[in-house]
């Protein structure tokens, strides 16, 4: 038999009628506690939010001209062009590295085509930076 | 004699009722406490926003201005929607004659990514010098 949680309460009618009732009961403070828990339940998000800064060439600026800088075009259909030829991910990240090794302060325009996803232009911009570029700026699509 | 044993269970359990609820409480009360200290407080999107997932590694520290951009385009700061067009007037209505100088874009991986670049341009226009786009890890 376990020690009873709260010392019983002696009863006016006798000893006969005592009965083990605890001070609180604790039907109302388990509805209490269980409330709590769903609100904190719905209202806790456990997203953990990353930040990631993103260019766009103001208008007028001489970088934002394509001949000096790299444009990475990223089509609908999925293909990813860098000066006109289609590169996949892997290739792309290597020559993107090879043209930041010759030239530090390049600039890559990344150029998505009307359709294309918002994840899919994302994840190109972590292959440029995993490249080591550090000057990327996101441009409007040429209307076909 | 079944009967009687029977009846004898139901009532010391009925009695020991309490007791036998106390380790319902006691997980109630831990899942209570974990909820309240490692959860933080949302603020509920305007619509629906599957996180964008990237290699981004810094983390968000303090509660930004956001703008949220949907999967259709539509844009919302708070619960107020506004237009790519009247972008740079409705901003202003908003935070008033100061526009921020950094703010951050909350928008939907489905979203199409010329829409986002329009957003940016507009934002700029309306003085936003620096500009953040809330991702989530990406899960190795």
């Amino acid at each position: 038999m376990t020690k009873p949680a709260f010392p019983p309460i002696p009863s006016p009618l006798g000893p006969e009628h005592s009965r083990r009732r605890p001070l609180v009961s604790l039907t109302p403070l388990i509805d209490v506690v269980f409330i709590l828990l769903i609100f904190f339940m719905l209202a806790s998000s456990f997203l953990d939010w990353r930040t990631l800064e993103v260019m766009t060439p103001a208008p007028g600026n001489p970088a934002s001209s394509p001949d000096k800088a790299l444009v990475v075009e990223l089509l609908a259909d999925g293909r990813w062009l860098l000066g006109g030829q289609t590169l996949d991910p892997q290739s792309l990240q290597q020559q993107i590295a090879k043209q930041i090794a010759r030239h530090p302060e390049l600039t890559i325009m990344v150029r998505p085509e009307e359709g294309v996803l918002l994840q899919t232009a994302i994840d190109v911009l972590d292959r440029l930076r995993a490249a080591g570029a550090s000057k990327v700026s996101l441009v409007r699509g040429r209307t076909p | 004699m079944r009967d009687s044993n029977f009846r004898f269970q139901h009532t010391a359990h009925a009695r020991d009722e309490d007791e036998g609820i106390l380790p319902l409480i006691n997980v109630v009360f831990l899942l209570l406490i974990f909820f309240i200290i490692v959860g933080s407080f949302s603020q509920v999107d305007p619509f629906t926003i599957e996180p964008i997932v990237s290699d981004a590694t810094e983390a968000l520290e303090e509660t930004p201005l956001v703008i949220h951009m949907g999967a259709e385009g539509q844009l919302a700061i708070g619960e107020h929607n506004i237009s790519m067009e009247q972008l740079p007037e409705e901003l202003q209505a908003i935070v008033g004659d100061t526009v921020p100088e950094t703010m951050w874009i909350k928008a939907h991986g489905a979203a199409d990514a010329t829409r986002l670049v329009l957003l940016m341009e507009q934002l700029r226009s309306a003085g936003v010098k620096r500009l953040h786009l809330l991702t989530i890890q990406r899960e190795l």
